[in-house]
């Protein structure tokens, strides 16, 4: 009974002696490596001083960090880069712009019509065993095959040269179409009825003469698929309108044939302005 | 109004998901603004489509204009549907004008004079595509609204895409009159099918992004970089090896939005490789299975199968070359001679 108990105490005790001892040793044991710790960042500190001394006193020896009678690599890389940046861009704007790939070549087709600058068009091309085209981002409805098959075999430049007329002259077509559907929407009766080439144009405008307004009818054929004008034009007016609009429609049919679309729109709506 | 019209229309306007019914009529343009008001379009669908009708039957509604309001519903839904691709060949090299009032009435000629009883429309749109709606009879029976099939055709390209549903048998007429109207000398089914109308255009107009190299890259902020983990702790062990697979992705997929299939199925007619040892098949022949891939979205799924480290990058050819072949239904043999290995049927 109670000798048990005081057994049991002792032993308490004793235990707690124990662990007691313990976290003394282990605070003692972190006190000084806390310690030795302070004393290596105090040798550390030193060290650097001395080193950065060193490294001064040296350039003092030597004088001005830079010579300017060797330039640094660097500026130099950088024009490089820059000059062959530039050229590069000057291909690409030129239209035609290529890059060697591991087995053949990628070339780009960029097009512009008056000054705006449209799409571009990737071709990737296999050298080996013949040249032949990979992969492309060209229209389905540009005769691609057909163009290959006259000449890419034989002649790459004309190849390039014939496709890039193609698209530009395509891209110039759908882009006289857009801008007329987008600025004289007001002036075209109905829809504007175009195909996926762009080379048959079928539309009805009015024309204002004498405060009266008349419907005409315009059918656009682009015959050749290099070129941006079409080859055969057709104006008519209705068959009970005035004589003085034969004229007029004989004019447009002449303003439709020589130059872009929506140029000769805007000609003769300012000059119906200006004029009656 | 005749019965089977009023019926059509109804059941064209039960389709239509409620909040879009008002503006598909409005693109309908068959009833007037002031009729459209009349309608209360926050009722029950089938009280709506009943309102429609009793409006159409004031208007004297004939099937021809029920047609449209179902060509209008498939043009913007065309994802209930499954399309084919079907790419036509011609010998000559004249350029093409395509007048499409020529088109619609060669086509509507030669289709009628094989088959009286049919119901054509047509219905054009900006992206120079022309849609066909067909609802087939036979020599003896009025044509059936219900059996409809649509062709979807942009002009001077050799590729028609047609949802037939039901009546196979008409499509060897719809094939013909397609051929005649358009100029070509003869048709042929493509392996290329899919819900998706837009994607089988982007795959055969090649709309889809290819990554071409040039000098001269689009600009940057199109591709995605991840924010840099600022924590300077965590260091990539296998950076290097995630960066090849990233650009060998790119290369193959390009850097935008893949077209949209749900299916590539490969038909394989190979031997059965095995060690000679085990000698599994006695026969010499060759085994043959049918593996079928599909997903919401196939083509990004594969893209990202090799960053989520579940494929080896490269992925297999066969599974890579889909949108550049155009084709999601393969079949693939022995190749003969020297080399093993199979080889993909044209």
């Amino acid at each position: 009974g109670v000798f048990a108990h005081l057994e049991m105490l002792e032993a308490r005790a004793y235990e707690a002696a124990v662990k007691q001892e313990e976290t003394e040793q282990q605070e003692e044991k972190l006190a000084r490596l806390k310690a030795r710790v302070q004393e290596l960042r105090l040798q550390r500190d030193e060290l650097r001083a001395k080193v950065d001394l060193q490294q001064k006193g040296q350039l003092e020896k030597e004088g001005v960090v830079s010579d300017p009678a060797q330039p640094s690599a660097r500026p130099v890389l950088e024009w490089k880069i820059k000059s062959v940046k530039a050229m590069l861009e000057v291909f690409y704007l030129t239209g035609i712009s290529g890059k060697l790939t591991k087995r053949g070549v990628c070339f780009c087709i960029s097009t512009a019509y008056q000054g705006t600058y449209l799409d571009s068009y990737y071709l990737d091309l296999l050298a080996k065993p013949q040249m032949q085209i990979h992969r492309h981002s060209v229209p389905i409805f540009i005769p691609l095959e057909q163009i290959a098959k006259k000449y890419l075999q034989t002649d790459i430049r004309r190849f390039l040269s014939v496709l890039s007329d193609h698209l530009n002259a395509y891209v110039g077509r759908r882009y006289q179409a857009d801008q007329l559907q987008e600025h004289f929407s007001d002036q075209i009766e109905g829809t504007l009825q175009r195909n996926s080439l762009c080379n048959l144009l079928v539309f009805n405008y009015n024309v204002s003469s004498e405060s009266k307004t008349f419907p005409f009818n315009a059918r656009l054929l682009y015959g050749d698929l290099c070129r941006s004008l079409p080859t055969e034009v057709i104006v008519s007016c209705a068959p009970d309108a005035p004589a003085s609009l034969a004229e007029t429609a004989a004019a447009h049919s002449d303003l439709f044939r020589r130059g872009a679309l929506h140029k000769a729109f805007r000609s003769f709506s300012s000059a119906e302005e200006s004029g009656d | 109004m005749d019965e089977t019209v009023a019926e059509y229309i109804r059941r064209t306007v039960l389709k239509i998901p409620r909040d879009e019914i008002k503006t598909m009529l409005q693109k309908w343009g068959f009833l007037s603004e002031t009729q459209l008001q009349t309608i209360n379009f926050h009722q029950i669908k089938e009280n709506i489509s009943q309102d429609v009708v009793q409006l159409c039957e004031e208007n004297s509604a004939d099937i021809k204009q029920a047609a449209v309001l179902d060509i209008i519903y498939n043009h913007i839904y065309p994802n209930k549907r499954v399309w084919s691709v079907y790419q036509m060949n011609k010998t000559g090299e004249e350029t093409e004008f395509f007048d499409l009032t020529d088109f619609k009435k060669k086509f509507k000629r030669r289709l009628r004079s094989a088959l009286k009883n049919v119901t054509i429309n047509f219905r054009e749109y900006e992206d120079n595509a022309v849609w066909i709606r067909i609802a087939w009879g036979t020599p003896y029976t009025k044509p059936n609204q219900y059996k409809t099939s649509y062709v979807v055709y942009h002009s001077q390209t050799p590729y028609v895409f047609i949802s037939a549903s039901v009546l196979k048998s008409n499509l060897p007429l719809l094939c013909q009159a397609l051929v005649v109207a358009s100029s070509y000398h003869d048709i042929r089914e493509m392996e290329l099918r899919s819900h998706s109308l837009n994607s089988l255009k982007d795959i055969v107009f090649k709309r889809y992004s290819q990554n071409f190299q040039t000098y001269y890259p689009r600009p940057l902020q199109e591709r995605n970089v991840a924010p840099e983990n600022a924590d300077l702790r965590i260091i990539q062990e296998n950076r290097s090896e995630k960066e090849r697979i990233q650009r060998v992705n790119r290369e193959v997929f390009g850097d935008g939005p893949q077209p949209k299939l749900e299916f590539a199925q490969y038909k394989l007619e190979t031997m059965f490789k095995s060690d000679p040892k085990m000698d599994v098949l006695d026969k010499k022949e060759p085994f043959r299975c049918l593996v079928k891939f599909s997903s919401p979205h196939l083509l990004e799924s594969l893209k990202s199968l090799a960053p989520a480290g579940m494929a080896d990058a490269p992925l297999s050819p066969l599974l890579t070359c889909i949108p550049q072949k155009a084709r999601n239904y393969f079949k693939i043999r022995e190749k003969k001679g020297f080399f093993s290995g199979s080889f993909v049927s044209p």
